[in-house]
């Protein structure tokens, strides 16, 4: 692609085409670079910077090296967050992928009415987070008027407020998350199941494979890939939900459903300590590495 | 045996779709309900008579211009982002210019950076340059958000039309210019359209930018506004359901006009990725 931007003639006074090429191929990455640049890469490296400080609503103290982070990990709050982001991320991507997985192989199955059935499913994924809160919420309303408690009335189930139960806050949580984000993967997942040669089925039931044995056998392998994308992208977005929790709960009740990224909005927005605010967040980037990473050792191996 | 198996397929579709589709039903129904209904025992899906009173409502709380601020914040940092994003994704095709892979590389890592841990360094920022609510914030916020995403679905496409477009387009008399915008462009609309989309979705259903960065109730986005609106009428369902309603009409719309280049943009980018 050398070459061809030379074509203009130059202008008088201009001896050589391609600095003028050089200078216009720059000229049109330079206002997007300088957008990007200022408001997301600079920030980032000042989001590090600010995590050694002691900073207090906007005041900066000066530096104090990895203090914020000492107390962090000294804190039990801190742990008992990072526990409660595993298991937000972890029981999401459970609920979501064998879902998503079941999704996209009826999908396939339905033909033209499977491409409606995708279409219908990610309507949710289109929503608000904080509107799929609220909406969530009047559902969830004990009673009267919540439509879960009078479905369950019907069978005569006693109504209980799931969002204010320690113990049922995060179930529920991660229900409605996944309500809204599981049809996304299986977009992906359906392409990925396209892409699988349907002669190895044919093989397959030749070979008299139960349909256990060929999910097992071809589906799942050959899916890793698509598995793989579907993980690491849930993972990230899973682990880094916060507007669902600040819809749903706010963090509570008694802390339960306090992720280490509501932690990070509460330190940092809240408490208006932004340098152990950074701190959480340069936490939570390095959690999230470690979790690509590990999906990466972990699917990627057979991958050619 | 396989007649069975279609059968059970479309039962399982039928009731994700109820699962899918029935909490927003049941959303618009409780918006346009008389009071007495919303909390009829047992519930009523179809009310015995409408009501617009709760939409009113919203608006003698001043909601509509939190629906028109992000409405405008929205649009103006999709079209500028798309519109920076494919100058930059055109130039990264056709033109050569110094450390020209750098910079590609770093806007595909400022795609990486994720957005909670831009929050309170750029909060820090704006309120030192001035920035902090003011209605130019959440354009610029948003925009930058979106182009690295512009610039890599408008060069992949770019990189797939043949330079010959355009060298034919400059033998009849087109500049180089006119050929770009007549010839090339229209050729990306899917690109351009799945970015925007993807654009909108975000600065649309954002909240905690938006949260953090604007204090103003006349420059409120409208998820914004409705938690702020919940916090004062907690028990009015009617309007909070009405709310839900108008946030969620254009994402949805917008995503149902468009769900062929959105579901493209996905699967493409996935099965390539």
């Amino acid at each position: 692609m050398n070459a061809q931007t030379t074509r203009q003639r130059p202008a008088a006074g201009e001896s050589d085409p391609a600095a003028a090429a050089r200078r216009a191929g720059l000229a049109l990455v330079v206002p997007a670079l300088g957008v990007v640049v200022a408001v997301n890469v600079l920030p980032a490296f000042f989001g590090f910077y600010s995590s050694l400080r002691a900073i207090f609503f906007f005041g900066d103290d000066g530096f104090i090296g990895w203090r914020n982070y000492a107390e962090l990990f000294a804190d039990p709050a801190t742990w008992a967050a990072i526990r409660r982001s595993m298991i937000f991320t972890f029981g999401s991507l459970g609920l979501a992928v064998p879902l998503a997985t079941l999704a996209a192989m009826g999908i396939r199955k339905l033909g033209a009415w499977g491409r409606l059935l995708l279409t219908v499913l990610l309507v949710p994924w289109a929503m608000s987070p904080i509107v799929v809160a609220l909406l969530w919420k009047w559902i969830l309303l004990p009673s009267p008027g919540g439509l879960l408690a009078s479905i369950l009335a019907h069978f005569g189930i006693e109504p209980i407020n799931l969002l204010s139960h320690p113990d049922f806050a995060m179930p529920t949580v991660i229900a409605v998350g996944v309500w809204r984000t599981f049809a996304f993967a299986a977009i992906i997942l359906t392409a990925g199941l396209g892409q699988i040669p349907a002669d190895l089925y044919r093989a397959a039931s030749v070979d008299g494979l139960t349909a256990i044995e060929r999910f097992r056998r071809i589906t799942f392998p050959l899916l890793s890939p698509s598995l793989l994308i579907v993980l690491s992208v849930l993972t990230i977005s899973y682990f880094n939900e916060v507007q669902i929790i600040i819809g749903l709960t706010a963090g509570g009740p008694i802390h339960s459903t306090t992720t280490l990224g509501y932690q990070l909005f509460e330190v940092g927005f809240v408490e208006l300590n932004q340098g152990k605010g950074n701190a959480i967040a340069i936490v939570m980037f390095l959690i999230n590495l470690f979790l690509i990473v590990g999906y990466v050792r972990l699917l990627g191996g057979g991958r050619k | 045996m396989r007649y069975v198996t279609r059968i059970l397929a479309a039962i399982c579709a039928f009731a994700a779709a109820i699962v899918a589709i029935g909490p927003i039903v049941w959303a618009v129904s409780t918006s346009v309900k008389r009071n007495n209904e919303i909390f009829a025992v047992p519930p009523k899906l179809i009310p015995s008579s409408a009501t617009l009173d709760h939409y009113g409502r919203l608006i003698a709380e001043g909601v509509h211009w939190s629906f028109v601020n992000s409405a405008i914040y929205s649009i103006i940092a999709v079209s500028s982002a798309v519109a920076l994003g494919t100058l930059a994704g055109y130039a990264f095709v056709r033109f050569e210019f110094r450390m020209k892979n750098a910079l590609l590389h770093l806007f595909m890592a400022a795609m990486a950076i994720p957005s909670y841990a831009l929050l309170l360094p750029t909060q820090i920022l704006f309120v030192e340059l001035g920035l902090f609510n003011t209605p130019a914030a959440l354009p610029i916020l948003y925009a930058a958000h979106v182009i690295p995403f512009a610039v890599w679905m408008t060069r992949a496409h770019f990189a797939s039309v043949p330079i010959e477009l355009e060298h034919a387009a400059a033998v009849d008399g087109y500049t180089r210019f006119e050929a770009v915008w007549r010839v090339v462009l229209p050729g990306a609309k899917p690109a351009l359209i799945a970015a925007a989309a993807f654009g909108f979705l975000y600065a649309w259903n954002d909240y905690i930018t938006s949260t953090t960065m604007i204090d103003s109730p006349e420059l409120r986005t409208l998820p914004v506004a409705l938690i702020f609106f919940q916090g004062f009428h907690g028990r009015d369902w009617g309007a909070l359901m009405a709310g839900a309603v108008i946030a969620t009409i254009p994402p949805v719309v917008l995503f149902l006009a468009f769900r062929r280049y959105l579901i493209g943009g996905f699967s493409e980018g996935s099965v390539k990725g």
